[in-house]
């Protein structure tokens, strides 16, 4: 019985066995609760998925898309400083406006771990999250692009998952329907009343849309 | 600047001294060879001294605590690696190693099959000294041949019997200095030595066969540059911060590269990353006919660095890097400002409540208070300027946040603030809004007009 088990881990560990649809196989992987337990019981582990890559399809920008994740980036800067951790900066590469320090301060983001930049072009864009995702020294990389290929996505993921950062990118809602390598992908959309938010990919979950009723999220 | 002197010593062996003698040396083209054998030497002590025509003298007592006793074994085999001869010998004087080296030089190499190989000369017992001194030749003191030959007219061959000699009669037949120089090889008496400074800057050149016209060639030709630059680095067991890349054309001027490190760095790795970065944006106005490499100022490795020098791994070339070096990348291909910090300012106006930061160190800056009114939260996103908001129904959520500030200073603002949502319409002119978000909007107080400044995301 150990033997086969030992097999199968062999067969596993080589390289060109691919697993599909592997949540509870992967818990090396942490996770970082969203704040919002609806959203959490929808997100395999409970939580945004770490070393990997996020997209964010937008509708439009102010739908509470950075509001998603300020808790988590909080949480794990708070938890670095109190020594749990290694990768302590956040990164944001060409967010559409300029990022307003005295709302992320009052949101609880340690500022003086917290980069912004701005490339001149989208691949340099692309570039840079690319180092930044890669280099070990990030929790997190958000990216907001308006459009990119397959090709430096697989990219990014690669380097998300080597340097162990939580990968975000923000593109407009028209790149929906095209293939994407990220674990996860998320719509947020403008609803009647409050902003709608759907899971359209979930490695090692279920699609579908998410409750955010009565949470900040909804709202903010 | 003045040359460093070593500092005058009691005659009590406080001081230890590797001398290494080069017999290959000829004099006529000794003087650039030895000054760079005295870089390498740089690795083991940071007291070098030349000793024309083919000699270098080391204080290693320091050293040796930190190197371990195999040291003088050590740099001997550095010679070796170099492909040099050197014979060499280890004393608490100045000349007594000298001396002594010499002496190494004429005895065999290896006595007899059998034997250990000639073992290290090494004193460090000042006892030991005058005995160890008395079996050398004369020859060894390497005095002028007038002085010699009176010597051996007196039947002086070995130094011992010139020890035994009465100082007085030997000051008066052969001059003052040979009696100083036998007080100082017996560490009776000190003599200050001129330290080898080292040049401060590496500067090297590469001459293309054929023009070049791709940076991609660039780069590869490059890699041996940025190579002996990081030894000439090691050597020092210093860094640069600043690099320069004198790419010279045919007819056009020169293009110059220059190159900023986040830190002091010496390291072969990210010198080249960082100038292939900065490569990679350079577009060429003309084929390159040769390139320069030149260093800024030497400055030395901070203790942290060191690991670097003694050849271990360090932290960048294990593939994770630190975040000034993720910074000076980023910086090198982007531009200095396109990556910045920000941080919060105890500032009313909403606009002069934050700025951006060049300098990223990672540390718990001073806490700056969020001056809003009972806690009125800020959006993520500010505007970089007001944005007038006309024919837009607005619901307004929160607010008024009544800002007025800044009278002083010819800047004045005199505002109220409101958390607002945008009901469906027409979005303002120019603004990528949606219906539904929230939109941090002001009414000017004086003109009644409204404005957008930011947005909640």
């Amino acid at each position: 019985m150990l033997r086969d088990a030992s097999a199968l881990a062999d067969i596993l560990a080589d390289a060109r066995v691919w697993r599909l649809k592997d949540a509870s196989a992967a818990p090396t992987r942490p996770v970082w609760s969203t704040g919002c337990s609806s959203l959490d019981a929808r997100l395999p582990g409970g939580g945004w998925p770490t070393a990997s890559l996020i997209e964010v399809l937008l509708g439009d920008i102010g739908l509470g898309e950075v509001q998603l994740f300020l808790p988590a980036l909080v949480e794990c800067q708070r938890r670095v400083s109190q020594g749990g951790g290694e990768a302590p900066w956040l990164v944001w590469i060409a967010p559409p406006h300029e990022p307003y320090a005295p709302a992320l301060a009052q949101q609880g983001i340690e500022l003086e771990r917290f980069l912004v930049v701005q490339p001149a072009s989208a691949t340099e864009a692309l570039w840079a999250a690319e180092q930044a995702l890669g280099s070990g020294v990030c929790a997190a990389v958000f990216l907001w692009l308006k459009g990119t290929d397959d090709r430096w996505l697989r990219r990014l993921k690669l380097a998300a998952e080597a340097g162990g950062a939580l990968g975000v990118l923000f593109r407009p809602e028209r790149h929906r329907f095209e293939s994407s390598p990220a674990s996860l992908r998320l719509l947020m959309t403008q609803g009647e009343h409050e902003a709608r938010l759907d899971l359209l990919k979930v490695q090692g979950g279920r699609p579908g849309p998410v409750d955010l009723g009565g949470t900040p999220l909804g709202a903010a | 600047m003045p040359t460093p002197l070593q500092p005058a010593g009691r005659p009590r062996a406080k001081q230890l001294w590797y001398a290494a003698v080069f017999p290959q040396l000829v004099k006529e083209h000794s003087a650039a060879l030895l000054q760079r054998l005295c870089m390498h030497a740089q690795q083991f002590t940071s007291f070098v001294s030349i000793e024309p025509p083919n000699a270098l003298m080391l204080e290693i007592k320091g050293s040796l605590k930190l190197f371990g006793p195999r040291l003088p074994t050590d740099i001997d085999a550095r010679w070796r690696q170099l492909g040099l001869q050197a014979y060499s010998a280890t004393a608490p004087s100045t000349l007594a190693a000298l001396w002594l080296a010499r002496g190494a030089m004429g005895r065999p190499r290896q006595p007899c099959p059998g034997t250990p190989a000639s073992t290290p000369i090494h004193i460090e017992d000042l006892g030991m000294l005058p005995g160890r001194l008395a079996e050398l030749p004369i020859a060894c003191t390497a005095w002028d041949v007038e002085r010699l030959q009176t010597l051996r007219a007196m039947g002086v061959t070995r130094i011992g019997e010139l020890l035994r000699l009465p100082r007085a009669g030997l000051a008066r037949r052969l001059g003052k200095a040979t009696v100083q120089d036998l007080d100082i090889a017996l560490a009776r008496q000190f003599a200050p030595r001129r330290a080898f400074v080292p040049r401060e800057r590496f500067r090297a050149r590469c001459d293309f066969e054929t023009e070049i016209e791709t940076v991609a060639y660039l780069e590869k030709a490059l890699e041996p540059l940025i190579a002996h630059c990081a030894d000439f680095l090691r050597e020092r067991q210093a860094g640069v911060q600043t690099l320069r890349l004198k790419l010279r054309h045919r007819a056009d001027p020169a293009t110059h590269v220059h190159l900023g490190l986040a830190g002091i760095t010496g390291e072969r790795r990210r010198l080249m990353d960082v100038l292939t970065q900065k490569l990679t944006r350079l577009e060429l106005q003309a084929p390159v006919r040769d390139m320069e490499l030149i260093s800024g100022a030497l400055q030395p490795l901070s203790a942290g660095s060191l690991d670097v020098f003694a050849g271990r791994p360090s932290a960048g070339a294990s593939g994770r890097d630190s975040l000034p070096q993720l910074v000076e990348r980023l910086r090198a291909r982007l531009g200095e400002d396109a990556v910045y910090g920000v941080v919060s300012i105890a500032e009313h106006r909403p606009e002069a409540a934050w700025r951006r930061v060049q300098e990223l160190r990672g540390e718990k800056m001073a806490d700056h208070p969020i001056l809003t009114d009972r806690g009125m939260p800020r959006p993520v996103w500010l505007l970089a300027a007001p944005l007038p908001l006309e024919s837009v129904l607005l619901i307004l959520e929160q607010g008024p946040e009544r800002i007025e500030s800044g009278w002083w200073d010819g800047k004045g603002v005199a505002r109220d603030y409101y958390i607002a949502r945008q009901t469906r319409g027409a979005r303002p002119h120019g603004a990528p809004l949606a219906h539904g978000a929230r939109l941090w909007v002001f009414q000017e107080r004086q003109s009644k007009r409204w404005y957008l400044h930011g947005m909640f995301a």
